[in-house]
């Protein structure tokens, strides 16, 4: 497990959607007119994609996926 | 009947009926290519290219209830409705881990969903039929709720025309119509007409409705802010105790399931390769955006019908539609509504019939070789029972909807800790499965969940970890003698050898070996004749 390191960036939907709620729960301030928990969880879900990529291209670098 | 009813009616059953055309069609555009076997039908013999896989996966995940249940619950509650995106997102990303891991053991042992696979480690046929049956108990209450969730959709859109008892038949009836021939590539097929119009749809109403209604975005958020405030964090409006605690155990332990149910588990085990599946697990989260949008159309139902009450909430959504649009469009949201009925259901009904002619009806030795059309005659019969059931007991189906989820996640130690974890027993797995299953049914029947702000799955979910430890280490031991590589399986499956050369025209040789290889597998062409245990995957 320890080789495939880049696997740590699946934790990443974790750590947005859950570890970080207590600090996003909140209306203000608005992000282009969107309340903040909305507009935080809309971020999380378009950088979703991006943290697999991530450990994707972790497992590629290593010539085995 | 009225001229927008008969309008709305007509698009709507045009499209019911390319639907089963569809689903058909994708059997014969796929015959003679591979063997008729089990696999073939259960798993689309295995074969499913990324944007199949990502089209039909998206197509189980959004169900009626992400037209119905979110916009219901964001015009209720407000933010706890956003757990579905969260655990959505989350159990898609795990599932780059897992997807690949459980479809290659999957194919090396020629297994076709969990029940086989948890019959497989721990040599046991008749675990695999205890897990099918409770699998089933767990799943047909999700047949229930698309069939209610169609019959609402099109008695509405169809503005009365089609009555509600007439819908839940049709919800049935075009379902059955295609899965029973096709099985999952027809699952897949009709995936991408239903993915076609849920995003164009959707994609439309999501800017359609603020300026409708609102004169745009911005005003619409402005009056969201100013007026609902209490919809936009948690615990949200009203919700009963759905709090931050509630919504980050829920939305844990949902993830951890979602990578195991059954309807997912079909997914993986159709796609083509490993890292298609690896693909997969980066584009299916973007598909989650989408929900977004009921959830927020769901509240701003709340300025234009306020005081929709009870089940009516589940239709915020659709009288936005029916108000402010012509028939033909009611018709063409409605359609993309209904196959989000028929897609999951479709899928659920395969799994059962799969489970249980594979690890139930194989175990009879007069049935064991006829498994595919034993499953077939089981996707029938469950589809009939919930038909059934949602005409003369429907409580029943809800009451059961209630453990469905936090039941199915009680098989996680079993399943998922079993296939890499060599120590887990027998007796282990078991004990932790009873007393996880009985914990949930306890709590939830009680009024217990969620319990002290914790969703009431978790909860049990932790005690059957430890009660599976507990036992594995101190129970008796397994006496089995197969090697490591026989039982557990590999974390660290290589991209699967049809993929080495993806993207070359060597590629579609290596494809068509390994389906070859594949139907081998099967027993090509005669009906079952080797779908046995014994039938040994290629190594």
């Amino acid at each position: 497990m320890l080789r495939r390191s880049s696997l740590l960036w699946l934790l990443v939907p974790y750590v947005l959607y859950l570890g970080a709620l207590p600090l996003v729960n909140r209306v203000h301030p608005t992000i282009f007119g969107l309340p903040f928990l909305l507009c935080w969880l809309l971020l999380a879900t378009l950088l979703t994609p991006v943290a697999v990529w991530l450990a994707w291209r972790g497992d590629r670098k290593r010539g085995r996926a | 009947m009225s001229g927008n009813a008969a309008i709305a009616t007509s698009v709507f059953g045009a499209f019911m009926v390319l639907t089963v055309g569809l689903g058909l069609l994708s059997v014969r555009a796929d015959r003679g290519k591979r063997g008729g076997g089990l696999a073939e039908w259960s798993v689309g013999g295995r074969s499913l290219g990324t944007v199949f896989i990502w089209v039909l996966m998206a197509g189980e995940g959004y169900t009626s209830f992400s037209y119905l249940g979110a916009a219901g619950w964001g015009y209720n509650y407000g933010a706890p409705v956003l757990y579905v995106i969260a655990y959505m997102s989350c159990g898609y990303a795990i599932g780059y881990l897992v997807g690949p891991m459980l479809w290659g053991y999957a194919r090396q042992h020629g297994l076709v969903g969990i029940a086989d696979m948890v019959a497989h480690r721990y040599g046991r046929p008749w675990l695999g039929a205890v897990v099918a049956v409770g699998a089933t108990v767990c799943l047909l209450p999700y047949i229930q709720l698309q069939i209610t969730g169609m019959g609402v959709v099109v008695s509405t859109i169809s503005y009365g025309a089609i009555s509600i008892n007439w819908a839940y038949f049709l919800a049935f009836a075009v379902t059955t119509g295609f899965v029973v021939v096709s099985g999952l590539r027809g699952s897949a097929w009709v995936s991408v007409l239903k993915d076609v119009l849920v995003i164009g749809t959707l994609g439309f109403l999501a800017f359609y409705v603020p300026v409708h209604y609102f004169g745009g975005y911005g005003n619409f958020l402005d009056r969201l802010v100013d007026e609902k405030s209490q919809w936009l964090t948690f615990p949200g409006h009203a919700s009963g105790g759905m709090g931050q605690s509630w919504f980050v155990s829920t939305s844990f332990l949902n993830s951890l399931t979602v990578v195991i149910f059954p309807t997912t588990v079909a997914g993986y085990l159709g796609a083509r390769s490993a890292d298609t599946l690896r693909r997969n697990a980066i584009a299916l989260p973007l598909y989650n955006v989408l929900l977004l949008v009921p959830m927020l159309l769901g509240m701003a139902a709340l300025f234009v019908v306020p005081g929709l009450v009870g089940a009516d909430s589940n239709l915020a959504l659709f009288r936005l539609v029916i108000d402010s649009l012509p028939a033909w469009a009611v018709g063409v949201i409605g359609v993309a509504a209904a196959l989000s009925s028929i897609v999951p259901m479709a899928v659920f009904m395969l799994v059962i019939g799969t489970m249980w002619g594979r690890s139930v009806l194989g175990l009879v030795p007069r049935l064991a070789a006829h498994q595919k059309l034993g499953s077939q005659v089981v996707v029938v019969l469950a589809g009939a029972l919930a038909l059934l059931l949602t005409y003369t007991a429907p409580n029943t189906l809800v009451r059961l909807s209630l453990i469905s989820y936090e039941g199915m996640a009680q098989l996680v130690p079993m399943l998922l800790l079993g296939l890499v974890w060599r120590r887990m027993t027998l007796y282990g797995a078991l004990s932790g499965l009873v007393v996880g299953a009985a914990l949930v049914c306890a709590l939830v029947f009680t009024d217990r969940d969620p319990l002290w702000g914790v969703n009431a799955g978790l909860i049990a979910l932790a005690v059957n970890l430890v009660v599976a430890l507990a036992v594995s280490f101190l129970g008796p031991g397994d006496q089995d003698d197969r090697p490591d590589a026989e039982v557990l399986a590999d974390v660290e499956v290589p991209a699967g050898e049809a993929d080495v050369t993806a993207g070359t025209a060597e590629g579609a040789d290596v494809v068509r070996a390994a389906a070859g290889a594949d139907a081998m597998e099967t027993g090509t062409g005669t009906e079952g004749a080797r779908e046995g245990k014994g039938g040994g995957g290629p190594p």
